[in-house]
């Protein structure tokens, strides 16, 4: 049984390689992401994470390999597998001339929910990420912190089963780094498969179940979410790699 | 599908203030120029500069010369208005750094684009509706009075003129859409206006379709209007139609880059 199979219900990565001109961006990488489960990717700037994400929810193609969502390739994957995918990727999901409420409104749309189930699902949003109170105020008046967090509502708008979240705390003060770990925590209770990107050692620790090393594009190892010193052992393997690569130069 | 984007990209047109600056300024200022121009015009002795311009404008008279220098300012203004609301409408996500946000979704790309167009054909049928309401109420300012006295032929071809000009706007979404920004598609709308002036000017404007629709409303005077024909004119739905089927084509491929 290869990654493909094992991700009928989750999503996987199997030899994906994207470069940009010459400057490889993702190299070979291979991961699967079963249910329940929440994968973490850590690396430095320019590691090649958000690249990954892109290659993983069909935002880009990838120069070799291919990436499978829900049992489907995530080139040919249709509506009822996209039903089921939420993600944030850099910028939230915001338009600023809009409301809070209109944002997640037009996000539950075209995540195909009903007229009907969208507003009990703006309800819902509004009162798990405690935007009740800018739920009518313009995007554009909010803080990044409340932006952020509107971003998040948008991509949970239709209780996905897999969410795909790069840098999910990023402006977040620490009870939103609490909400969004309550969060994943929540969805993958449910089954639903989390990929999230950090560079919070400390919070993606606390939250995932794997954490997976990204360097220069490649998958260089995993670290033990429960072990000690995470960021020791971060910078030890970023380290010994770049000084095995040194003499090769 | 299309019905839920749809809904989507009206709710952000709707809010949008560029939009709605940009109907207002045509819709009204259109008509608020050709009532002034025209009762600058009867103020001035016939020989001065304003009286010569306004007056090389005007075919017909009373409510017939009216419409008729309305129709020849919307022929522009629609498309420089359009110009704007579409580049912004369909480079907006490129701008702010967005586009992430419509993909993997149920609702395609081509679905959200295509959205994007048919809101884009309301907003381009409201600027005619709106400038010639606000024309008949703009009418005793040129000294004119009800009831219209002007042809159904008249009141179709300025909103058949309005229509086109937004209308032609359509392929600068693709320019918004393949170099990735609303900028550079303002910038191609620039250039799109110093063409049309260059080809009007060595006289092949009949050809260029964002110079006929100038040409069939008279500004280049009853003379030239009549030498439009049936073929020139329908190169402007086909310029629109082309402009359309190619964005949807790009958005259905395109990546985040």
């Amino acid at each position: 049984m290869d990654n493909r199979d094992r991700a009928e219900n989750g999503m996987a990565a199997i030899g994906l390689s994207r470069s940009f001109g010459s400057d490889p961006a993702v190299v070979d990488v291979d991961l699967l992401l079963r249910p329940g489960e929440i994968h973490a990717l850590i690396g430095l700037n320019g590691a090649g994470k958000t690249t990954l994400m892109r290659l993983l929810l069909g935002m880009l193609r990838p120069d070799r390999g291919r990436a499978v969502v829900l049992g489907q390739d995530v080139n040919k994957a249709d509506r009822v597998v996209w039903r089921r995918v939420g993600h944030l990727i850099e910028a939230p999901f915001g338009y600023p001339e809009l409301t809070v409420v209109e944002n997640l409104w037009a996000a539950a749309r075209l995540h195909g929910l009903p007229a009907a189930a969208a507003r009990e699902a703006i309800d819902q949003q509004v009162e798990q990420l405690k935007l009740t109170q800018w739920a009518r105020r313009r995007a554009r008046a909010l803080s990044a912190g409340n932006r952020q967090r509107l971003g998040l509502g948008c991509a949970l708008i239709h209780d996905p089963m897999v969410l795909v979240l790069d840098e999910p705390t990023t402006a977040l003060d620490p009870v939103g780094m609490v909400l969004v770990r309550q969060i994943l925590q929540r969805a993958a209770g449910r089954g639903a498969t989390a990929l999230v990107s950090s560079h919070h050692l400390d919070e993606v620790a606390r939250t995932a179940n794997h954490l997976h090393v990204l360097h220069r594009g490649r998958l260089v190892g995993s670290l033990e979410p429960h072990g000690v010193d995470l960021e020791r052992s971060f910078f030890n393997l970023i380290l010994s790699l770049d000084e095995a690569q040194e003499p090769a130069r | 599908m299309i019905g839920a984007a749809a809904g989507v990209e009206w709710l952000k047109l709707r809010r949008s203030r560029l939009s709605l600056i940009t109907l207002l300024l045509v819709a009204l200022g259109c008509p608020a120029l050709t009532a002034g121009f025209m009762a600058a015009a009867a103020r001035s002795p016939s020989d001065t500069p304003l009286a010569s311009k306004v007056n090389a404008m005007l075919i017909g008279e009373g409510w017939t010369a009216y419409i008729g220098m309305l129709t020849q300012i919307l022929s522009v203004a629609t498309v420089v208005g359009s110009g704007v609301v579409v580049s912004w409408c369909f480079g907006r996500e490129f701008s702010d750094n967005s586009l992430s946000s419509l993909f993997a979704l149920p609702t395609s790309r081509a679905t959200i684009a295509n959205a994007k167009f048919l809101v884009l054909t309301g907003w381009t049928l409201a600027v005619p509706a709106l400038a010639l309401t606000t024309a008949v109420v703009l009418a005793p300012v040129a000294g004119l009075h009800l009831p219209i006295d002007a042809g159904t032929g008249q009141i179709i071809k300025v909103a058949l003129v309005g229509l086109a000009g937004g209308l032609l706007a359509f392929p600068l979404a693709f320019v918004a859409t393949a170099a990735r920004g609303h900028l550079p598609a303002v910038a191609g709308l620039i250039l799109l206006v110093v063409i049309t002036q260059i080809l009007t000017i060595i006289g092949v404007g009949g050809w260029f379709p964002y110079a006929t629709m100038s040409l069939w409303a008279g500004m280049g005077g009853s003379a030239a209007a009549a030498h439009i024909t049936a073929l020139q004119l329908l190169l402007v739905p086909l310029t629109s139609a082309v402009g359309w089927a190619a964005t949807i084509g790009w958005w259905g491929r395109m990546q985040v880059v």
